[in-house]
């Protein structure tokens, strides 16, 4: 699963509002709720696991990747992206720190673990991961996951 | 010997780490190590000789025996000097 497919640039938004993280999770979330790609209910399932202690999406480096389990109202495999200017920490805990959110729907494990496979080698290139956070429109992002996929 | 890397749903974190482990484990050339990935709740110490958390399940995992935790899932760097001194513990290098 190519993450360029999952990750289209009308699922890439950047916001120089400031907002806590239920709002940055619902926002991330949107583009893929206006789709279909996700119902409301995986949604409220993102934020509830949230709320209930897991800041476990936070993967370090100010990124974030808000996701549930499939079941839990995935459509179709999706991933989008929101880019804050100001960061909003998980729950409010500055150790939780966040200004890039991620978030990620599959349908079925089984894409969801080749997705975050895919995730964690582009997440884990520290040239990839730089690139990603300076990028400033849709089309950067894009272009440099494009780019990191060619390479491979 | 056998790693395990956990996280809460052992869905989404646990295979990223999982990943990223097998990346550093051919990365140095440590040979016989095996590396899996499942949720917290269905492991047990017996399930493998070490075991790899993201920080958000330090305590939870407290208890299995020897437990690494995570501060970050995507820093190969923390990641290569954790599994090098996993290594040395074990007498792998």
């Amino acid at each position: 699963m190519r993450l360029s497919t999952l990750l289209t640039p009308d699922r890439i938004a950047f916001s120089d509002e400031l907002m806590e993280w239920p709002d940055a999770v619902r926002r991330v979330a949107q583009p893929l709720l206006d789709t279909g790609d996700i119902t409301a209910g995986y949604v409220e399932a993102m934020t509830e696991s949230i709320a209930a202690g897991g800041t476990y999406i936070d993967l370090g480096f100010g990124i974030a990747l808000a996701h549930a389990r499939p079941e839990s109202g995935a459509v179709r495999p999706a991933l989008a992206m929101l880019r804050l200017t100001e960061p909003a920490p998980l729950l409010g805990q500055p150790e939780h720190s966040v200004d890039l959110y991620f978030c990620l729907a599959a349908p079925d494990a089984h894409v969801h673990t080749e997705a975050m496979g895919s995730l964690a080698r582009l997440l884990s290139d520290p040239d990839t991961r730089h690139a990603l956070r300076a990028a400033a429109c849709a089309a950067d992002v894009t272009a440099l996951i494009t780019r990191f996929e060619e390479n491979r | 010997m056998k790693i395990m890397a956990m996280c809460s749903t052992g869905l989404g974190s646990s295979f990223m780490l999982r990943m990223n482990i097998e990346d550093v484990v051919k990365e140095l050339g440590l040979r016989d190590v095996q590396v899996e990935h499942s949720d917290l709740s269905s492991a047990s110490p017996t399930s493998a000789d070490a075991f790899f958390v993201a920080k958000d399940l330090e305590d939870a995992a407290q208890g299995l025996g020897d437990v690494t935790v995570m501060d970050s899932l995507i820093d190969k760097d923390e990641l290569r000097a954790k599994v090098k001194a996993l290594a040395e513990r074990h007498a792998l290098v």
